[in-house]
């Protein structure tokens, strides 16, 4: 017996997902949080207070005022372990450092639906934009996800 | 004296110079665990092995993406130093599993100066035994000197 899929979420509220911005602001990262990420790296903490650069994943997400929870639920995902990556794309303008505020913007760039090998999932690309204390650009990263909807 | 050695070979990088791997000999479910509470992450796959049980991962947990991004980062680290990297981008055509031995590698695609900069284009990807590349692509950064 096959397990009914859930409603497929109507391809236009995906679309209009496009140019949705999130409300924005700040992240700091703490010490100890950056010696726990590095620690999960396997590599050993880094010199002059730099940031190892795995935290342009969650930094980004929690300073533009959103989560991945709601990431998941904007594109109302069927699940959470119904998301698969499609590809990060990580620019570095200047080095990340612990103790130093960044501020943060983030907008939905892409949303569609595509279907592959009889497979149907809506691809999502998230943009985050990160400047520093002046104001300059330090990072940008673009989180491209597939929110899969199974065989229709 | 290594400083300066090192700074010699980087003088001498040629396009198709292989970057030296670095090596993760067993992915750790202890640091997803980590993982996922700094990034508060809700989604089980990473943590509870009864979920991934149910979508055919069998008894492992799936690493996160970005940690295994993390193993090509410290690849390059190793290579040209940790404020070296100006781009990462990477596809995830297959899960990383806890246990699974994977190895980072590079291979040198192009050399240009932009900026004032020496910058290295790479190919970078995951090795993983017996299996395609979980993880699979480009990577520039600044080379010393």
């Amino acid at each position: 017996m096959s397990i009914p899929l859930p409603p497929l979420p109507p391809v236009e509220d995906i679309r209009a997902l496009v140019g949705h911005r999130f409300s924005g602001g700040h992240y700091t990262i703490a010490h100890w949080e950056n010696f726990l990420l590095t620690e999960c790296t396997g590599s050993e903490p880094l010199p002059d207070d730099i940031a190892h650069p795995v935290a342009l994943f969650h930094v980004p997400i929690l300073g533009a005022g959103t989560s991945i929870g709601e990431m998941f639920a904007l594109g109302q995902a069927d699940s959470d372990a119904s998301i698969g990556i499609e590809s990060y794309d990580w620019e570095f303008f200047k080095t990340l450092r612990e103790e130093h505020p960044y501020r943060i913007d983030a907008e939905i760039t892409e949303a569609d639906r595509r279907e592959e090998n009889g497979r149907m999932f809506d691809r999502i690309a998230f943009r985050f934009d990160l400047k520093d204390e002046q104001g300059e650009p330090a990072a940008r990263t673009t989180i491209t996800w597939h929110y899969n909807r199974g065989k229709r | 004296m290594k400083g300066e050695t090192m700074k010699g070979e980087m003088m001498n990088v040629q396009v198709g110079d292989e970057i030296p791997a670095w090596n993760m000999p067993s992915v750790l479910p202890e640091r997803m665990r980590t993982m996922a509470a700094i990034l508060r992450d809700p989604n089980p796959v990473h943590w509870d092995r009864r979920v991934c049980a149910k979508i055919g991962f069998g008894d492992h947990t799936i690493n996160q993406g970005p940690l295994g991004l993390s193993y090509m980062v410290n690849m390059l680290h190793a290579w040209t130093g940790p404020e070296s990297i100006r781009r990462i981008k990477m596809r995830f055509p297959q899960a990383v599993l806890d246990g699974d031995h994977v190895i980072a590698r590079g291979k040198v695609t192009a050399l240009r100066e932009e900026n004032g900069e020496r910058l290295a284009d790479c190919d970078i990807w995951l090795q993983r035994e017996d299996s395609e590349p979980p993880l699979q692509g480009s990577a520039t950064v600044k080379l010393p000197g």
